[in-house]
């Protein structure tokens, strides 16, 4: 999964670093210079999965303005519900396809002006 | 609409089709055509365990080069580029969707596991019994989705 | 079995004309995978059989079945977001302060699969003040998009959409492998069968008339008058949304556009009889 979201968010002229848990991003989020615009979660990770990970990133004044999007298959209702409770700004649900994502990304307004399909 | 316990057949084909629609199929020129005999000749698989309010297993299973071909359409590659670990990482993702929407059409307290790929022969699930198959071909190649429910422990003949 | 030259192209036109779908070469066996159901409902043994006919005898109906099987097949919900934005920010601080009976009636002329009726039920559902009412009606040309429609049931791919995930829970429960719209939503929207090239029933008039996306597929002579037809029912101080690429300059005069935020819309234009009185 991560390499088929690389490919749609290189295409829109991201950058992109990877992290395989919450645990590990939280690790690397701490390393690098700039605080990444936007963050994609699966929920289900071993260590720290990504709701735990959403509402560590909103306890971190430094993290404010990383978006978040969980992306995961958890797909019930409720999961929805407390995700965006805890702080994630959008919910991409298993299947998607690319044009979702890309239109999920516009709503939120990271997709550069000219790349609409 | 479907409101019941147990996924059917139909609920396996509907998300199935959504995985098609989203990530091997997107322009509807190959989808996955529903047969009625049982598959066979099956290589490689990848199963996804359901524990809670309802134990069983979601297991995605199809030949060798069908695994290529979707590890090729998922990841945006050629056939030829795709290595062992796109395959098994690619197997394990379609797991782990299918297996994630069961889940998300059971009762709440229902954990999915993370996604466990085989080469060779399906995985042997003990103590279950199948309680639907989604048999079908993909671009002439076996592929089947099936769902496999614990049983109670048999009572051991004297 | 794929398409000739001739044939891909003729196809490759229509769909450029009336959708503004580039097709290239290459995507023929696209063509015939897509084409093949519509060949076989219009009684055509193949594709290229069905295609050799329609060039004899052009055919309307078939060109919009056509440049259907070959568009996107999922629609997107608050489609190109400006006008529902528009709808929020410009039109209803507008119209609010003349409906005294707290009602507003929004139609949905080409409602195909639902999304955009119940897409203006939510902005509704959200924007209106207490007290007030809605009606979305969603009307569509095909039967079984109605039918479709009405049910409210969508994919876990169709739901992901352009659908803020806050209004996919507040608005929607899960349903067998998808979801549902609630019941809320649901009770203000009614879908009807409707040719809007035909003549119509009477009905009351609307306060706002989506049109999107549709009038791409007729002639000159019937965009006149399906326009004709939904005026008539459009308030005069009502306003007509369009497609992104759509206008109504050239074809329909009774019509003027007003620039709204990042799009524009169209209401009735006002004529002063010659001689007329000013205002004192």
């Amino acid at each position: 999964m991560r390499l088929i979201l690389r490919r749609i968010v290189s295409q829109l002229g991201f950058e992109v670093i990877e992290a395989e848990d919450g645990k590990a991003a939280l690790d690397l989020l701490g390393t690098v210079d700039e605080v990444p615009k936007l963050a994609l979660i699966d929920w289900n990770m071993p260590n720290m999965n990504g709701l735990e990970f959403v509402i560590a990133a909103r306890d971190d004044a430094r993290l404010r303005d990383m978006t978040l999007v969980m992306v995961t298959t958890e797909s019930e209702h409720g999961h929805i519900v407390r995700a965006l409770a805890a702080g994630a700004h959008e919910y991409v649900i298993k299947p998607f396809t690319t044009d979702a994502m890309i239109e999920k990304l516009a709503l939120l307004g990271l997709v550069p002006t000219g790349a609409n399909l | 609409m479907n409101e019941h316990m147990t996924p059917t057949v139909e609920d396996l084909r509907e998300i199935a089709d959504q995985v098609w629609k989203a990530y091997l199929d997107p322009e509807g020129v190959r989808p996955l055509i529903q047969v009625d005999t049982a598959v066979t000749g099956t290589e490689v698989s990848a199963s996804v365990s359901l524990t809670g309010a309802w134990d069983g297993h979601v297991l995605v299973s199809c030949s060798n080069a069908a695994a290529r071909e979707a590890a090729a359409a998922f990841l945006g590659m050629e056939p030829a580029e795709v290595t062992e670990e796109d395959l098994t990482d690619v197997m394990g993702e379609l797991a782990n969707i299918v297996g994630g929407n069961v889940k998300s059409m059971l009762p709440p307290n229902t954990a999915v596991s993370l996604p466990h790929v085989v080469t060779g022969s399906a995985n042997r699930f003990p103590m279950t019994r199948q309680i639907a198959e989604l048999a079908g071909t993909w671009i002439d190649q076996p592929f089947s989705i099936t769902m496999w429910q614990s049983s109670e422990l048999a009572e051991v003949p004297a | 079995m794929t398409l000739s030259a001739t044939d891909f192209a003729y196809v490759a036109g229509l769909v450029r004309r009336e959708s503004a779908i580039v097709l290239t070469p290459g995507k023929e066996y696209l063509v015939e995978a897509r084409l093949l159901p519509v060949a076989r409902q219009a009684g055509a043994a193949s594709v290229a059989d069905f295609l050799s006919g329609l060039q004899r005898r052009p055919d309307t109906t078939m060109h919009r079945s056509i440049v259907d099987a070959l568009t996107t097949n999922e629609t997107s919900w608050f489609r190109d977001r400006e006008p529902f934005t528009a709808l929020t920010d410009v039109v209803l601080p507008e119209l609010l302060p003349t409906r005294t009976n707290r009602t507003l009636r929004i139609w949905s002329a080409a409602s195909s699969s639902g999304q955009e009726a119940y897409s203006l039920a939510m902005t509704m559902q959200q924007a209106l003040p207490a007290g007030w009412q809605y009606q979305i009606m969603g009307t569509d040309i095909s039967t079984e998009m109605i039918k479709r429609a009405g049910t409210g049931e969508y994919s876990q791919v169709e739901v992901n959409r352009g659908l803020p995930a806050q209004l996919l829970v507040h608005f929607f429960t899960r349903s067998g492998t998808g979801w549902r719209v609630n019941p809320a939503l649901r009770q203000n929207v009614t879908f009807q069968q409707m040719n809007l090239a035909a003549p119509l029933p009477s009905m009351a008039p609307f306060d706002v008339i989506f049109l999107r996306n549709i009038l791409i597929y007729f002639d000159v002579e019937t965009k006149r008058t399906v326009l004709r037809n939904v005026g008539r029912l459009l308030r005069p101080d009502g306003y007509l949304f369009l497609g992104a690429a759509e206008t109504t300059i050239g074809v329909d005069e009774s019509f003027e556009r007003v620039a709204m935020g990042r799009t524009s819309a169209y209401r009735p234009r006002v004529s002063v009889p010659a001689g007329a009185v000013g205002k004192g």
